[in-house]
């Protein structure tokens, strides 16, 4: 219910996850615009596209330059995990619990009306954590899937052959699962039931508050911070460690990951094969 | 005159009116329409004269011109300063075929025309010169013999004709029966002869037996009077060596021929502006003459040459490949046969330059049971190829478009049931990702855009395909080595990543149909989830507004 007057504004993410999350939705948009029409490929719309982005060979290279974005953006992402976990030993509110399924289903009472008062749900509610673990799930499908597509020669001299086009199945359905979870359910609780400013100014107002973390709120209100602090002789120690480990490990992810991405181009360009040409005889005297 | 002449001019009058008394059942000009004419070995059709007088005669009487004419000294003098005699004799007159006592008469004023100039006294002359007067005379044949008979002389408006006299002579015109004795072969030789030509007398008049003269028109027996005559050759400047003897019956059976159930060519329909005797032959090599005969078949065949001038063919020729395909080369040019009558024959006449193709296509699925079979469904060259517009298949394009050519027979349920042949061949391959790269290629119509995909070629064989599972050479006696084609790092498991045009099942891509089934559930089920509670938040979100 949004309110005319001024709502107060409860913290809600840092800088960092605010990067991450615009990171994750350009390269999703990215690879959902010039994955789909790929799936779609015998529909006049989706040659369209593929005409209006540069032809087949260029959307693939935008998909796969996105792809690389995006296992970056996931690589990053557990760098991130690691540093509030270690550095700043903030509790992990991510994993699902016993809790979160007495919410849904108190959500869903409250709404057909089966019971009076709202679920008092925490910082990360049932329905966040689901998508959060759909988009986990979902980048390990395609990112490993998408691999597969990307270098099957290497993949073969390993695995069945038989494994290549099962991944080009899972990779096209997992996409057509992840782009409808996104606009069915990210996409109505974030922009259609109302907007939710908290992945741009990282703040959330007051009622939208009460409406999806009621206990968030309450430990907020009851002047508890966001999030733990650390003393600051420790943190820095703490920040030293990690960074020169971050460094060195995210070195050497990096460096493999270059790798994976270039090392095979047979797939991408692959060689036409060359044929003799013909000569005809030439034509007997009439 | 003197009195003298006058007494025997009266004493020739006299036998002439007796002689007009004993012929009086022959009636002069009334009776002619009826003659037969002599009877002679002239083709029957060729009727040399009409069979109506002219519009209108006056009264004439050749007698009262006889009475001056023949016996005179007079000359007319003509402005170019030549002299003619007036004097006729009588017994050359005699001769003529149309005298007074022939079966054809005619009176002078028939071929003096127009009778009134040659009232008593003339009116003088227009003709500028004794040949002038003759060129002119002649016309007055025409009034008879309304449609001269063909000949490749030049005609009385040419600059330097030949007209009927020249040949037939004047007051002693022969019947055309002399002509085919040889009698008046004198005529053809002296006048050749005095335009630096030598012919023999036999010569000409073999070509008068032969008939060439006497026709009308230049139908096919017209033509094949000489050329059904056997080893006749024809030499061209640069040395060719060309057979002008036509295979009577090869014609006869031609889809031009009689015996088709088109309308029947002549030969001139094809050979235009020839008559007898012919013009020599410009062209410098046989193959030059068959060039500049190519645009006569667009006459009747628009179409056909209009696509023709798109094809390969006529590329290489506009490129100077003078061996390069015309009409003739594939179909002949007259004992023409029905072209894919029996089916076989498109290949053999592809053949006949592309033998190594050919040879390569005998082997084949396709080529042997087309050979071997006379299957009516497997494609011959033409259905891949085309017909006239045949355009070059090493384009882009060309590879880019193959696809389709074969889906036309292999997606096509009915015909593949047939053979027992799946139809899923082309929907398996456009799902995969060579195909989709194909038709993404196809959509966007890159100008020379070289597909890297493969293309149903690529792996089956493009002439030279054989079965999939033929164990000597189909595509799975060595599949490694044919992915390894484009994929030259590719090895043992990897020709297991292709469907094998396969629709996923437990018996075939397994893997591929677990992981569809699985999404089968695991998309509807999260849709309906996700559905569900964005339907029931919603209600709520409703129901709560209308309570506050």
């Amino acid at each position: 219910m949004t309110t005319k007057e001024k709502q107060p504004q409860y913290e809600r993410f840092r800088i960092g996850a605010r990067i991450e999350h615009i990171i994750l939705l350009v390269s999703f948009t990215v690879l959902a615009v010039t994955g789909l029409p790929q799936r779609y490929a015998q529909h006049e719309l989706a040659q369209n596209m593929i005409w209006a982005m540069g032809g087949i060979e260029t959307v693939r290279l935008i998909h796969r330059y996105a792809a690389f974005v995006l296992v970056l953006g996931s690589v990053y992402h557990l760098f991130t995990s690691a540093y509030r976990l270690y550095v700043r030993r903030e509790r992990n509110r991510m994993m699902p619990d016993l809790k979160d399924a007495q919410d849904l289903v108190g959500y869903v009472k409250y709404n057909v009306g089966l019971q009076e008062e709202r679920p008092k749900m925490r910082k990360f509610n049932f329905g966040e954590k689901l998508e959060f673990w759909a988009v986990v799930w979902g980048t390990a499908v395609m990112a490993i899937t998408g691999f597969m597509l990307w270098n099957p020669i290497a993949t073969t001299n390993v695995l069945p052959g038989a494994i290549i086009p099962a991944a080009k199945a899972a990779h096209s359905y997992e996409a057509l699962l992840a782009v409808v979870s996104i606009v069915i359910w990210h996409f109505y609780n974030v922009m259609i039931k109302h907007w939710n400013p908290s992945m741009w100014t990282g703040k959330l107002p007051r009622h939208q508050m009460e409406e999806e973390h009621a206990l968030e709120l309450e430990r907020l209100e009851s002047g508890e911070t966001p999030w733990p602090q650390v003393p600051a002789p420790i943190l820095r120690r703490r920040r030293i460690i990690f960074t020169v480990t971050s460094v060195i490990v995210g070195s050497i992810i990096l460096a493999v990951l270059v790798w994976a991405f270039t090392f095979e181009e047979t797939a991408l360009i692959t060689v036409v094969p060359t044929r003799e040409v013909f000569v005809p005889l030439a034509t007997a005297v009439p | 005159m003197s009195r003298a002449r006058i007494t025997s001019v009266a004493a020739l009058a006299g036998l002439c009116l007796l002689m007009g008394a004993v012929f009086t059942a022959v009636p002069t000009l009334s009776a002619r329409g009826e003659n037969k004419g002599p009877e002679t070995a002239v083709p029957p059709s060729t009727a040399l004269w009409q069979t109506e007088p002219p519009d209108s005669h006056p009264p004439f009487d050749s007698n009262a011109c006889l009475l001056c004419h023949t016996d005179t000294d007079e000359t007319i003098t003509f402005p170019s300063g030549e002299e003619l005699s007036i004097q006729i004799d009588a017994a050359t007159l005699a001769t003529s075929v149309h005298s007074n006592m022939s079966a054809s008469p005619l009176a002078c004023q028939e071929c003096h025309q127009p009778p009134n100039n040659y009232q008593y006294p003339h009116v003088p002359f227009t003709a500028q010169s004794v040949r002038d007067y003759e060129i002119m005379n002649s016309s007055a044949c025409e009034r008879c013999h309304m449609q001269p008979h063909l000949t490749s002389h030049p005609g009385p408006s040419s600059e330097n004709p030949v007209v009927c006299t020249d040949c037939h002579g004047g007051h002693d015109v022969q019947p055309a029966a002399s002509w085919h004795t040889g009698a008046n072969v004198e005529n053809c030789t002296a006048c050749h002869e005095q335009q630096g030509v030598q012919v023999t007398a036999e010569g000409a008049t073999a070509v008068i037996q032969a008939g060439l003269f006497a026709a009308q028109q230049i139908d096919n027996a017209y033509c094949l009077s000489c050329h059904s005559q056997p080893d006749q050759t024809m030499t061209f400047a640069n040395g060719d060596v060309v057979s002008i003897t036509i295979d009577e019956a090869g014609l006869h059976d031609s889809v031009h021929g009689a015996s088709n159930e088109w309308d029947e060519l002549l030969c001139a329909d094809c050979h235009q502006d020839y008559t007898f005797p012919h013009e020599p032959v410009s062209d410098v090599s046989a193959r030059q003459y068959s060039l500049n005969q190519n645009n006569l078949c667009q006459r009747c065949h628009e179409d056909q040459f209009a696509k023709a001038l798109t094809s390969v063919h006529s590329a290489a020729l506009m490129e100077g490949n003078l061996d390069a395909a015309l009409c003739t080369d594939c179909h002949s040019a007259h004992d023409m046969p029905v072209p894919n009558e029996p089916r076989s024959r498109i290949n053999e006449t592809c053949r006949q330059c592309h033998s190594s193709i050919f040879d390569e296509y005998a082997h084949s699925v396709h080529g042997e049971a087309l050979i071997e079979e006379a299957n009516p469904d497997v494609p011959s060259c033409v259905n891949c190829h085309g017909v006239h517009d045949i355009q070059d298949p090493t384009t882009a394009e060309f590879r880019i478009n193959s696809p389709n050519l074969c889906a036309d027979c292999h997606a096509d349920e009915e015909l593949m049931a047939q053979y027992e042949i799946s139809t899923d061949v082309f929907e398996t391959y456009v799902a995969d990702f060579h195909g989709t790269t194909a038709l993404l290629f196809a959509h966007e119509g890159q100008e020379g855009a070289q597909l890297n995909a493969a293309v149903c070629y690529d792996c089956h064989g493009i002439h030279n395909i054989k079965a999939p599972d033929d164990p000597e050479s189909g595509i799975k006696a060595n599949l490694l080595e044919t992915c390894q084609q484009c994929h030259p790092n590719a090895t043992e498991n990897f020709p297991d990543s292709w469907t094998s045009h396969y629709k996923p099942s437990l018996q075939n891509n397994t893997l591929v149909y677990l992981v569809e089934l699985f999404y089968s559930i695991v998309i509807p089920v999260t849709v309906a989830f996700f559905g569900l509670l964005v339907v029931v938040d919603v209600y709520g979100r409703v129901r709560r507004r209308r309570r506050n």
